[in-house]
């Protein structure tokens, strides 16, 4: 009895016990014993810890930190490989444990709870920065139309379009030019589709990305409006006409039939005899609007095209006009360093060597040039989503491009697809204060894509209002986040003009 | 001496405060007693502490996050505060919410009469003579196991929820005649999930097989001796004796129906509480989950008024005999008053010499 006593009174002091230390939570990061000196270059000589956040492969992520630790041995890097952005983020600086740089996939959520912090002293004073490339420099990437700088693209792949050679040679046609037009290619399209009914029927166009969020950047003619984001948006406003005769194009080819069947679908299966197919590996398929890992990832790995009889090679995002170099739209992840970090020049740094710097992208090259280094998954790095470099450094650009095929067939596509992917632009959610307000509450309800691609509607149609309910959520998170109960970095002047905007809106 | 008796009853009846004080004595616990009131509290202790740490405050907090918009930034909480304007964004910005809501209303009104009967229908399988009892009983409870982790999850998106030969549509269609459009949509796509209906079946099952073990065989047999058949048994004794335990399934089935990972609600407040955008938040969620709350309570309360502690027949009368007795009782009290108020009206009036019978002689 007494035995027994004791055992549940033991189990009951354990359970609460177990209870209170659950609760108790850890402060993250550390710093050693601080003397508050700094090197040369203004670089702490204590001992300290560093947090980086990304979403990137942790193989490579890891061995990047290992080597940055390496040029500076008093830092120590920890990373990890986000989740869920919101959820991360948000539980980490409710628990007081923030990473002390991150990057984040919507630049909203970051800049709605000033995540970021004001990096423009480092980013203005830094003479690597003058390497970057010419949107990001001269469209301020990362300053979210302020003068301040609040991030920086960390991670970058532009848009591509893939042409399979071998298709185009089956069908009797030409290999259009490099510098081809946005109606050269929609013509490509158009003549590669062709069916016999001997056959599989051959598709001019198999799309990831819809051809709607690639025209809306290559609409036009710099002189006409300077597009600087999705959706038409100059920097000030949106204009969405522009997207709207992509759409109304994109939506015309696939009612007409030039658009092969997605995967898992049964219009898939009626094509290809399997649900599952991809229509990248069919050999039946000219042109691909795919994302650029498609390549390294897939196609560009040992004996992928032989197995299904492909020859890919890359084209540019055409422009509407014929001109040579143009904007393009691009993935690129934003990154900035936090505001409660107590390093932050040294935090500035490793977001720099992470991302964005020459140095670092020397060392990511030495980690993606040894393909004896796997991942989790067995994949040789550069196969696990090898971002594009986004410094103009001649040396790492070299060595990025022999990573591709170097044969006298290929390497012309290669070399004049990366000459032309000088001037990204990243989608809206990346550097568009409210885009994401305006998608998740506006954009998205209307089903404008479903009905388009059912013929039931044409997008001219919402251009108008659209535009106006963009220009309304943009004005309003740029009062909110750069206003007075924000980072309150906005003059007088623009915040009269953003709440006009706000003011006028449904008048 | 009928005088004195009268008066001995009379103070008999009437309660003095002596005796109101003797009822009022505390009797002392015993050592024994207390020690194992003691050890009693001691083993709850934990769910006190986890329900004041995990219940009550993040209640209280809720209730004060949701009078403001909330910014967690890396430097600290901000809070703003709206007053009403969450609840007025969520009504007019947030379509969504209502609807689910709705959805959320008629789903659970309908599938949990379902999940009740059909768990009491296998409890009572389970608790007849059949062979292999535990195997059984182990086979109807590992949904729970299941369905409490993420590989609910991955069956529900392979489709492990549906029966694919049901033709859902053709059901909806059916209903859509005579019914609500609403009424017959959410009817409709409970056939549709109806394996995950049966799946939160499992901790209702045992339950039910712990009341249906607790009735008395005796009752029965003596049914039987009296010829009663199974059906009439069911209905008279089964149903009588276990009817707490259907609104306690009730509850309980509610309760999981609201809080678990496939309710909409919960993945929209969730996401609302992590969603960094400006106007959403821990404060909006916090709206959000109280308004949710305030409906998962109402539905509570209609099944507890639909299956609350109703008396049946042989109780109601009882309680109608408890009243009759209660009544009679009043009465002869009353009666018993009003004699002795006579009786002291006829001795004051005999010893004023005013008491006169018929005859003259003062006495009968």
């Amino acid at each position: 009895m007494k035995k027994n006593k004791i055992v549940a009174t033991l189990l009951s002091v354990a359970m609460a016990a177990t209870l209170l230390v659950g609760c108790s939570g850890g402060n993250g990061g550390s710093a050693g014993g601080s003397t508050g000196g700094v090197d040369e270059n203004g670089v702490t000589t204590d001992n300290i810890t560093l947090t980086y956040w990304h979403y990137e492969d942790e193989t490579t992520m890891n061995l990047l930190a290992e080597a940055f630790m390496k040029k500076y041995p008093n830092i120590t890097v920890e990373t990890k490989q986000i989740t869920d952005m919101s959820t991360d983020l948000s539980a980490a600086a409710a628990a007081g444990n923030f990473p002390d740089a991150f990057c984040a996939t919507d630049s909203d959520t970051a800049l709605a709870n000033m995540y970021w912090a004001d990096i423009t002293e480092y980013v203005e004073n830094d003479p690597d920065m003058d390497q970057m490339l010419y949107s990001i420099k001269n469209y301020g990437i990362g300053k979210f139309d302020t003068d301040h700088w609040y991030a920086m693209p960390v991670w970058y792949q532009p848009s591509a379009i893939f042409i399979d050679r071998n298709v185009i040679n089956k069908l009797n046609l030409e290999m259009p030019r490099t510098d081809w037009t946005w109606d050269e290619m929609i013509q490509l399209i158009k003549d590669a589709t062709v069916d016999d009914r001997t056959g599989m029927k051959y598709y001019g166009l198999g799309y990831y990305n819809r051809l709607d969020s690639l025209y809306g950047i290559a609409a036009c003619a710099t002189a006409e409006r300077a597009i600087k984001g999705e959706f038409g948006f100059d920097g000030t406003d949106f204009d969405l006409r522009y997207w709207a005769i992509g759409e109304e194009e994109f939506g015309n080819l696939k009612v007409n039939g030039y658009v092969a069947p997605q995967q898992d679908t049964q219009a898939m299966e009626d094509w290809s005899g399997d649900w599952g197919t991809w229509f990248g590996a069919t050999g039946h398929v000219a042109i691909f609007s795919e994302g650029f890992w498609s390549y390294m990832n897939l196609w560009g790995t040992d004996g992928y095209q032989e197995q299904y009889g492909l020859d890919i090679v890359p084209y540019v995002t055409p422009n509407v006009v014929d001109e040579k170099e143009h904007n393009i739209i691009a993935n690129m992840y934003m990154g900035g360093i936090s505001s409660s970090t107590e390093h932050p020049y040294e935090a500035y740094l490793l977001l720099k060597w992470m991302g964005i710097g020459t140095e670092g992208w020397n060392a990511r090259l030495d980690i993606y040039e040894d393909e004896s280094i796997t991942n989790a998954s067995g994949t040789a790095l550069k196969h696990a989503n090898m971002p594009v470099p986004m410094t103009t450094d001649e040396g790492v650009w070299e060595r990025y491009k022999a990573m591709f095929p170097q044969d006298e067939e290929h390497k012309m596509y290669w070399d004049d697809y990366f000459a032309s992917i000088t001037r990204p632009v990243p989608y809206g959610w990346y550097n568009i204060a409210g885009y994401w307000n305006f998608c998740d509450q506006y954009f998205n309800k209307i089903g404008i894509h479903d009905l388009v691609d059912a013929g039931t509607a044409h997008p001219a149609d919402y251009a108008a209002e659209a535009s106006e309910q963009a220009n309304y959520y943009h004005a309003e998170a740029m009062i909110s986040y750069f206003g007075p109960s924000g980072y309150d970095v906005l003059s007088d002047e623009e915040l009269a003009t953003y709440q006009a905007t706000v003011d006028s809106f449904g008048k | 001496m009928s005088e004195n008796l009268n008066q001995e009853k009379f103070n008999n009846s009437v309660p003095t405060k002596e005796d109101k004080k003797q009822k009022r004595v505390k009797v002392k616990r015993g050592k024994l007693e207390a020690r194992e009131a003691r050890m009693g509290y001691f083993f709850v202790l934990p769910w006190i502490i986890g329900t004041l740490i995990f219940v009550l405050i993040p209640l209280g907090q809720s209730f004060y996050y949701m009078w403001y918009n909330i910014r967690i930034t890396p430097l600290g909480t901000k809070f703003n505060f709206v007053g009403t304007g969450n609840f007025t964004q969520i009504w007019l910005e947030n379509p969504e919410f209502p609807q689910q809501l709705v959805t959320y209303i008629w789903q659970t009104i309908v599938e949990v009469p379902i999940i009740v009967v059909f768990a009491l229908m296998i409890a009572m399988m389970l608790n007849g003579k059949i062979k292999m009892k535990g195997f059984f009983r182990l086979i109807f409870f590992l949904p729970v196991i299941i369905v409490s982790g993420p590989v609910m999850n991955m069956l529900v998106s392979e489709g492990a929820s549906t029966i694919p030969a049901m033709n859902t549509q053709a059901v909806i269609n059916a209903l859509d005649s005579f019914l609500p459009t609403k009424m017959a949509t959410s009817i409709g796509e409970l056939f549709g999930n109806m394996i995950m209906v049966l799946w939160y079946s499992g901790v209702q099952i045992l339950i039910f097989l712990s009341a249906l073990q607790k009735v008395d065989p005796s009752l029965y047999e003596a049914a039987k001796i009296d010829g009663g058949s199974g059906w009439e048994c069911f209905w008279k004794i089964t149903l009588p004796t276990i009817k707490n335990f259907i609104l306690l399934n009730a509850v309980y089935t509610v309760i999981f129906l609201s809080s678990n990972e496939q309710n909409e609600l919960i993945n929209m407040i969730k996401s609302a509480m992590f969603s960094g955008t400006k106007e959403k938040g821990y404060g909006y969620a916090s709206a959000m989950a109280w308004m949710y709350s305030i409906v998962v309570t109402l539905i509570v309360l209609l099944f507890f008024l639909i299956l609350g502690n109703k008396h049946d027949v042989y109780d109601r009368m009882v309680a109608k005999r408890k009243r009759m007795l209660k009544r009679e009782e009043r009465l002869s009290k009353k009666i018993e008053r009003r004699s002795i108020r006579n009786e002291r009206k006829l001795q004051r009036a005999r010893r004023s010499h005013r008491y006169k019978t018929y005859d003259g002689r003062g006495d009968y």
